[in-house]
């Protein structure tokens, strides 16, 4: 089932500018999945439309079964804005005791997740310190927490890893893969392309207010998957018509079955050319993401 | 739970700004200072006795005395402290509120809850008027027990002052709030609340100095035309049989052509006057009303003895001087003064309860409105 199924999402502002234009995508329960755009491309207005702090000019769709907009369905929704900000006089407790008590949570059931959160975040020892004394990584690292204190069925998650360490980003990836497994679907928000390459079931690239690709990671660059073959010395007088490409000393047969390349290799044997290496290559996030950029004028949103 | 939570996080932010509490403590000080002062046998006693003033009027035993102590409370520190200078730092205090609220980054996290956009604007509106409820409360609090040890009189409507002074800032605050809202700055909204107050005082203070011109004029045409009447009265019982009656004659009806030109004169001026105050009036009506507002508790704990300390401390010594109030001599400056004061204030007081917290309350909705209405369709 769906966790969020939207289509032809538009926002124009005044001004005439087109943040989004016509986006449909889906998010499934139990799923991760990654947003990348470049800046300005409308993910974050996106987020912001699903979380009804934007209006959207056109939208249809539903999110946790409900309407988009539906307000009591926001109570299972965990959500972490980019760049928020927490009010400074408040404790790493107290953050979370406030935004769960908006969220309609009852006290019990908050100081037992509070805790149970910070800790599991590693923010134990920091939860009565007030947040203006908390480094970046640290704050983030609340702010998921804060998206947790609803228990939600639906994380939305914008930009989660901005400012935190390696070490901390790895702890994240780890927790998010927890609530994969818990049936929890992530929606994740990022343009740091290896984070999401990691650990997104489903990514959707986002330019200019359209999404230009939509699908887990192997269906996208399942046309990029290609064997390269390194071959000493020079190459065969046959290289070029046995294979796709040829590059230097490397030859090149686009296919992602194997099975394609042994009578070639077997050829190379039999003439008694060294082969140094084989190689199976397949486009990565970022050549898929910076092919989806590279078909468009400007990565910006459209005047 | 929401609301609850909304009013927690107003407390702490206020609390973690200083200012709060030094307004608190401030308001404090003010208390310990009004219930310093006490009657003696012989008169007056202040700083719990440190210094004592004698009084023939006030002293232990005195009618006066309980006007004088209550008009301490409703002339000077609820027209003075509270009405301005906790006022300001009220303002200064909550200024930020809202636009901390909105603040990107800050807004997306409540405004993503499941809550209401008006509820939430509403909700955070009131908690923030809470705080000031809540420290004229306890200023309220210590007046109140000052007045009963003081001069034994347990008067609840001392606490009058909550509601008024907590209406005479939420005027100002649904200002604060609106430019808060539309600017995101705590410092701009401070700014241009301060000048809507001072437009609001000039409006005020214009309205008043005009109508008692008008009202002096008033006073003048009915004196005027009563000398013509006097003056044709006395023309007609002449009977124009010797020269004396004839000289007579002739400085009556001098006199009378000299009150006949000064009423026309007084007319004029009335009308010239009327064009400048009926449109002030008109703003006035539409504006909120601060002073007259708070001057709604000098109303409600009016002295039964007639001591006025408001009235004193503009010049008007007639409940010293026992002068009867109806008194209407026309032929005196004072007397002409002392009608003219005498009406504006029967005007004043005749002036409904609507006409004073409801029209105000009324600008304040609208303002509140647009505020509501910007932060519901806003896009964060």
């Amino acid at each position: 089932m769906e966790a969020i199924q939207v289509q032809d999402v538009h926002k124009t502002y005044r001004g005439k500018v087109h943040a989004l234009r016509g986006v449909s995508l889906d998010v499934m329960e139990g799923e991760i999945f990654g947003l990348l755009g470049p800046n300005g491309a409308g993910k974050s207005t996106l987020v912001k439309i699903l979380m009804t702090v934007i209006h959207a000019s056109n939208i249809s769709g539903t999110m946790l079964g409900k309407l988009i907009g539906d307000r009591v369905t926001l109570r299972d929704v965990g959500y972490l804005p980019e760049h928020h900000r927490f009010p400074y006089y408040l404790t790493g407790n107290q953050v979370l005791h406030h935004y769960a008590a908006m969220s309609k949570i009852a006290r019990a059931t908050r100081t037992k997740r509070a805790s149970s959160l910070l800790t599991r975040l590693g923010l134990h020892g920091w939860e009565h310190k007030k947040v203006g004394t908390y480094s970046k990584g640290m704050l983030q690292r609340l702010g998921i927490a804060q998206a947790l204190m609803c228990d939600p069925k639906l994380l939305i998650l914008d930009e989660p890893t901005d400012g935190v360490d390696p070490v901390g980003r790895r702890e994240i990836r780890d927790l998010l893969a927890e609530l994969r497994q818990e049936g929890r679907a992530v929606f994740l928000n990022s343009h740091l392309l290896s984070e999401l390459e990691m650990v997104c079931d489903r990514v959707a690239i986002m330019v200019k207010g359209e999404v230009t690709m939509q699908g887990t990671i192997d269906s996208l660059t399942k046309d990029s998957k290609r064997y390269e073959i390194e071959l000493k010395g020079s190459m065969p007088t046959w290289a070029k018509e046995a294979c796709d490409t040829v590059q230097d000393n490397t030859m090149i047969v686009r296919s992602d079955d194997a099975e394609a390349i042994q009578p070639l290799l077997d050829r190379l044997r039999a003439e008694q050319t060294t082969i140094i290496s084989v190689r199976p290559v397949r486009e990565t996030l970022e050549d898929l993401f910076m092919r989806a950029v590279d078909n468009t004028d400007s990565p910006g949103a459209v005047q | 739970m929401q609301f609850r939570a909304l009013l927690t996080d107003a407390y702490r932010q206020l609390s973690a700004a200083k200012l709060f509490w030094v307004s608190l403590g401030i308001s404090v000080l003010v208390v310990i200072g009004f219930g310093s002062i006490g009657f003696t046998e012989t008169g007056v006693s202040i700083g719990f006795g440190i210094t004592e003033i004698e009084s023939e009027f006030l002293n232990a035993g005195s009618r006066w005395s309980r006007g004088f102590y209550i008009g301490i409370f409703s002339g000077f520190l609820v027209n003075i402290w509270l009405a301005w200078i906790a006022t300001v730092l009220a303002l200064i205090s909550t200024c930020s509120i809202f636009p901390e609220f909105v603040h990107s980054g800050s807004i997306e996290l409540t405004i993503s809850k499941p809550i209401g956009r008006l509820k939430l604007f509403f909700a955070k509106y009131l908690v923030s008027l809470l705080f000031v409820i809540l420290q004229v409360a306890i200023f309220c609090v210590g007046i109140f027990l000052c007045v009963g040890l003081r001069i034994g009189e347990w008067n609840p409507m001392i606490f009058a002052a909550i509601p008024i002074v907590a209406t005479f800032f939420s005027y100002l605050f649904a200002v604060c709030v609106l430019v808060g809202i539309l600017t995101r700055s705590g410092i701009t909204a401070l700014l241009i609340t301060g000048v809507f107050w001072m437009s609001l005082w000039s409006i005020q203070t214009s309205e008043a100095v005009l109508n008692r011109f008008v009202t002096q004029q008033q006073v003048d045409i009915e004196r005027f035309q009563e000398g013509i009447e006097q003056t044709n009265t006395k023309i007609a019982k002449i009977n124009k049989t010797s020269t004396e009656d004839d000289e007579r004659l002739v400085s009556l009806e001098e006199r009378n052509k000299r009150f006949v030109a000064d009423k026309l004169e007084a007319e004029e001026s009335l009308e010239s006057l009327t064009q400048w105050h009926d449109p002030i009036a008109w703003v006035l009506a539409v504006s909120p009303k601060n002073a007259q507002t708070i001057g709604l508790l000098d109303r409600w704990l009016s002295d039964p003895d007639g001591f006025d300390i408001a009235a004193i401390m503009n010049g008007d010594m007639r409940s010293f001087e026992n002068v009867e109030v109806d008194e209407f001599d026309r032929t005196t400056r004072n007397a002409r003064e002392r009608e003219t004061r005498k009406r504006m204030q029967d005007e004043y007081e005749s002036k409904s309860l609507w006409y004073v917290v409801g029209t105000s309350l009324l600008f304040e909705g609208f303002i509140l409105g647009l505020a509501a209405w910007y932060f519901r369709r806003k896009d964060f």
